[in-house]
């Protein structure tokens, strides 16, 4: 029986009105089905290590996939451009392989469709710099997350980002759990290169965090976890790019390619038709649809969203500093081999429990539910018996780009050659990014200097400098600071204690952006437990008049507006 | 570094603030009053509706001229004003504090002997009540679109939903229907409204406003700026009933769900919280338990009026000003039927002849009856008729002939 035989032989049992074929060395399913869970076992179903991957082209009855969410701005403002390279995709691994692109002397520019870098995936996920003891030992995902978890230290250093290298514990609440668990989870640290584990016993750990679980008999210690600021990383990223001359064009999105003989020969934008001679699919949950666009699809991403929730500050207090998973409980159905979510101890001070994990068909679907939030409260009971929804200060969705074989695609376009895919980006995603855009650096530099020679950037400085926090300055360095900036005196968001002179040095970054989320996600002003309501018309005030528009013109985030016109007394 | 030394730190320039600067410089005390905003006033400066000053002054002022009334008196004597200026710790020494603040000129410090925080409130977000959907702009809470209408003279919406029956909310009803706006409705959780009577009749009756009581919003909609809201009904526990949604379209979710004492200072000052009110717990002197560390205003508990918050800062203010040697403590108990009662605590070694207590029912509540016992025996007893939640109630009582007693309960007994 022909491979493809076999997987028709094995789908039609369960699926029998789905049409199974081959196409380009993937295997092609269409047809259609009622129910979403379906599609995607289905998918899940035609993985084989036979094919280069799935096409699941099966619909869900009565479903119109909505439209890409895309910016009302049409103009022509990058039209004709010619560019060395277009990276698509502003999340952080298009905005780490834009700042390695610009180690060269080439004209790189990277297109985003919302008005800021960080928007998807990578702005909304947990921030932990993972360690990999639940990955496969030949994913790529490994191989990648191994080269980059011991970068951190240097790198944020040189980009200026917040990273913690807090530790990682994973903890047990049932000793029969204590030697297959120890055997397990040791072999797969030695076969996954992990160094460091410890067995910690429940009374250290209580010791450390008095008031988790009394009912956690031990758990296991991993040095390398740590975690960071994912917006913040990816912000640092096109920050130091623009800074050496790569390009970030905000509320762009690509709608159309030009592709023959198995090359791209232009892209079509919201602001023009631009000519690149290599294109970059760092695309996140659209990465399949850029590759179809291309014309080298053979993957298929089935979006994944999952909800985080962030506690207020007093729950450091109450547990500590604390990064843990817990399995073994009988609320929680984690078996060893899923990660399944924890707490995470942010690089702000907080704690941060989730994700969940639900399949969707809209791509785009980051509005949050109280089920979502309600379910990982649920489960994180099980390390913080006392935890309560009414800890929470705020919670957010994001959609994990997902393919059905689980792991990253790394590589060039297989029929399309100026193509290079970074697809299928999902956990530990945002910790592999940085050597992930190494790599499709280097695959992007090797095929155009096939035509001609390609030179590095002399001018090149790796050093970013992003907005100084003045809260963690001692008395004396704050004054030194304020004597020669005032604006670093007027308190502006009093929760997190941000500064007028902060929100000014945020608006003059690199990558220039004048939303109020824009601001928020490099200051952290209305992060706090006010969430804005006091701050937020005088950060609209300072935005207004340092880029010098009107109020009207100031958005929240996109399109939209804050401030709809004036009073009646004002017009 | 030489630091200025103060008898007592203000932090706050709101009513609570202004009042207790006001009182304790009269006193003769060498006060600094810390405001974070350029001017004082507090969020008074933004109520620029009538109302305020009917018990204080006997009139019916807007915020602004009440505001006025308050800082002209504090002019009238001494006090160090430190404006835009932002306190970001106080230390407890052995024997008074070191507070550290920046401001245009720097960042410094000073020493002070008491504190008296008047830190007010803050509202609850949309995030703290659980509203689900999208992250738009257009989510506001009340004050924050009374800070853009009469602040700012912005409208951040032509045609809203009102969530939440607090004041705020009700009186942002009628100012933005007044500048032209549409206010589909006013949405409460539960089954009685949160704003003060004369306020639901004044802002909502008036206007042909609708509330919709024993209903929420369960979800927003839109992605960069909200263009609808799922409203649901919800039951007797306010939890909202699968089937009952139903969309409203408009631009923007208004939010009046509750305020919250500000008490960040407090919390770093190791002052204990009352559950019930989430202000300072204190005595009839409005000292917390840390000593010499006062609380009035909004920040000890949410009030009404803004003449009660005057009135526990002038409290505040005398008291921090006045010798006494001890603290003597008896607790002040509640039955159920309260939601809170200030004081939590009694000091019988402090002055007793004119202790006012504040206190707030948990229901609304038809003929009951208030007694107020010291140990066993009855202090004061009085029957209302009429008791809501939303109106906060107030009694000044002479306590001297009690000055030995255990602790005092205050018992509410209803359909009596």
């Amino acid at each position: 029986m022909s491979n493809i035989k076999k997987i028709q032989h094995k789908l039609k049992k369960i699926y029998p009105k789905i049409k199974v074929d081959e196409k380009d060395e993937c295997v092609h399913l269409t047809g259609e089905l009622d129910r979403w869970e379906d599609i995607v076992s289905l998918g899940q179903a035609a993985v084989s290590k036979d094919f280069v991957g799935v096409l699941n082209d099966v619909k869900l009855k009565n479903f119109v996939e909505p439209d890409i969410r895309q910016s009302a701005i049409n103009d022509k403002k990058y039209d004709g451009s010619n560019l060395d390279v277009l990276i698509i995709g502003g999340g952080v691994v298009g905005c780490a392989a834009l700042r390695e692109l610009t180690r060269y002397d080439l004209k790189v520019a990277l297109a985003e469709k919302e008005s800021d870098v960080a928007c998807a995936a990578s702005g909304r996920n947990d921030g932990a710099v993972h360690v990999g003891i639940d990955l496969h030992g030949k994913s790529k995902k490994l191989s990648y997350l191994m080269r980059a978890n011991p970068l951190y230290e240097n790198l944020s250093k040189e980009l200026d980002f917040k990273f913690e290298r807090t530790g990682q514990y994973i903890a047990f609440s049932s000793w029969k759990y204590l030697v297959v668990g120890y055997l397990l989870l040791k072999s797969r640290a030695k076969r996954n290169g992990i160094k460091g584990m410890k067995f910690i016993s429940g009374k250290k750990l209580k010791q450390h965090s008095p008031n988790i679980n009394p009912k956690t008999k031990f758990a296991f210690f991993y040095p390398s976890g740590g975690s960071v600021c994912p917006y913040g990383m990816t912000i640092a990223f096109a920050d130091n790019a623009v800074f050496n001359g790569g390009q970030v064009w905000l509320n762009t999105c690509v709608t159309g390619m030009t592709v023959e003989n198995g090359k791209i020969i232009s892209v079509q934008t919201n602001r023009g038709e631009v000519f690149p001679k290599v294109v970059i699919n760092a695309a996140g949950v659209y990465a399949d649809k850029i590759a179809e666009m291309a014309n080298d699809r053979f993957y298929t991403i089935h979006p994944r969203r999952g909800t985080n929730s962030i506690l207020d500050k007093s729950s450091v207090e109450h547990y500590g500093k604390l990064s843990i998973s817990m399995y073994g409980n009988h609320k929680s159905n984690a078996k060893l081999h899923t990660k399944g979510g924890g707490v995470v101890s942010t690089v702000d001070g907080n704690l941060l429990i989730g994700p969940d994990a639900v399949e969707t068909p809209l791509r785009e679907e980051m509005a949050t539910t109280a089920k979502s939030v309600n379910t990982v409260v649920d489960r994180q009971q099980d390390i913080l018996p006392k935890l309560s929804a009414r800890d929470i200060i705020t919670y957010f969705t994001g959609v994990r780009a997902s393919t059905y074989e689980e792991d990253f695609v790394i590589q060039m376009g297989r029929k399309t050659k100026n193509f290079v895919h970074a697809a299928g980006i999902q956990s530990p995603g945002l910790s592999a990014a940085p050597v992930i855009a190494q790599d499709v650096s280097d695959l992007t530099v090797k095929y155009l200097e096939q035509f001609s020679p390609v030179v590095k950037n002399s001018n090149f400085n790796p050093v970013r400098k992003g907005v100084t926090e003045l809260r963690n300055l001692t008395l004396a360095q704050r004054d030194e600071l304020i004597k020669k900036n005032p604006d670093y005196g007027e308190i502006v968001c009093r929760c997190e204690e941000i500064s007028k002179g902060e929100i000014i040095d945020a608006l003059n970054l690199p990558l220039k952006v004048d939303t109020v989320d824009a601001i928020k996600r490099r200051t952290r002003a209305g992060m706090g437990r006010c969430q804005g309501g006091f701050c937020q018309p005088r950060v609209l005030k300072i935005i207004a008049e340092t880029v010098n528009k009107d109020y009207s013109d100031i958005n929240k985030k996109g399109d939209g507006k804050i401030i709809l016109g004036k009073t009646k007394g004002e017009e | 570094m030489r630091r200025e030394h103060f008898d007592i730190a203000v932090i706050g320039g709101g009513p609570a603030g202004l009042a207790a600067a006001t009182v304790a410089s009269e006193k003769g005390a060498k006060v600094a009053l810390i405001e974070r905003e350029p001017s004082l006033g507090g969020i008074l400066k933004q109520c620029v509706h009538d109302g305020f000053g009917v018990i204080r002054y006997d009139q019916k002022l807007t915020g602004p001229e009440y505001a006025q009334k308050e800082i002209d008196k504090l002019n009238k004597n001494e006090t160090t004003k430190f404006l835009l200026t932002f306190v970001t710790k106080i230390t407890k020494r052995s024997s008074d504090f070191v507070i550290q603040f920046v401001n245009r000129s720097g960042a410094d410090e000073i020493e002070a002997k008491k504190i008296i925080l008047a830190t007010g409130c803050r509202e609850r977000t949309s995030k703290q009540i659980g509203v689900h959907g999208t992250n738009p702009a257009g989510v506001l809470t009340a004050g924050t679109a009374q800070n853009y209408v009469n602040l700012q003279g912005l409208m951040p919406t032509r045609k809203c939903v009102i969530l939440g029956s607090g004041d705020i909310g009700l009186i942002m009803a009628r100012r933005l229907t007044l500048e032209g706006a549409q206010v589909v409705g006013v949405y409460e959780a539960k089954s009685a409204p949160g704003g003060l009577t004369r306020n639901v009749v004044q802002c909502l009756k008036d206007f042909n406003i609708p509330l919709y009581l024993s209903h929420t919003v369960t979800k927003v909609f839109g992605v960069d700026r909200l263009n609808a809201v799922e409203i649901s009904k919800v039951d007797d526990k306010m939890n909202p009933i699968a089937g009952s949604e139903q969309i409203v379209e408009c631009d923007s979710l208004i939010l009046s769900v509750g305020l919250i004492p500000e008490n960040e200072i407090a919390k770093q000052l190791c002052v204990p919280l009352c559950p019930y009110t989430k202000g300072a717990v204190v005595d009839q002197t409005l000292m917390t338990l840390t000593d010499n560390v006062f609380s009035c205003g909004n920040a000890l508990h949410v009030s009404d009026l803004a003449d009660y918050v005057s009135e526990s800062g002038e409290i505040a203010g005398a008291m921090a000003c006045a010798k006494i040697k001890n603290r003597n403590l008896v607790n002040v108990t509640k039955n159920k039927n309260l939601l809170y009662v200030v004081p939590q605590k009694i000091n019988l070694d402090a002055p007793l002849d004119e202790t006012v207590f504040y206190f707030r029912v948990a229901e609304e509540y038809e003929n009951a009856k208030l007694t107020i016992y010291a140990d066993e025996k009855v202090v004061f007893s009085k029957k209302y008729v009429h008791l809501r939640p939303p109106e906060m109630e107030r009694l000044k009582l002479n306590l001297e002939a009690y000055s030995d007693c255990h602790g005092f309960s205050f018992v509410l007994e209803v359909g009596v």
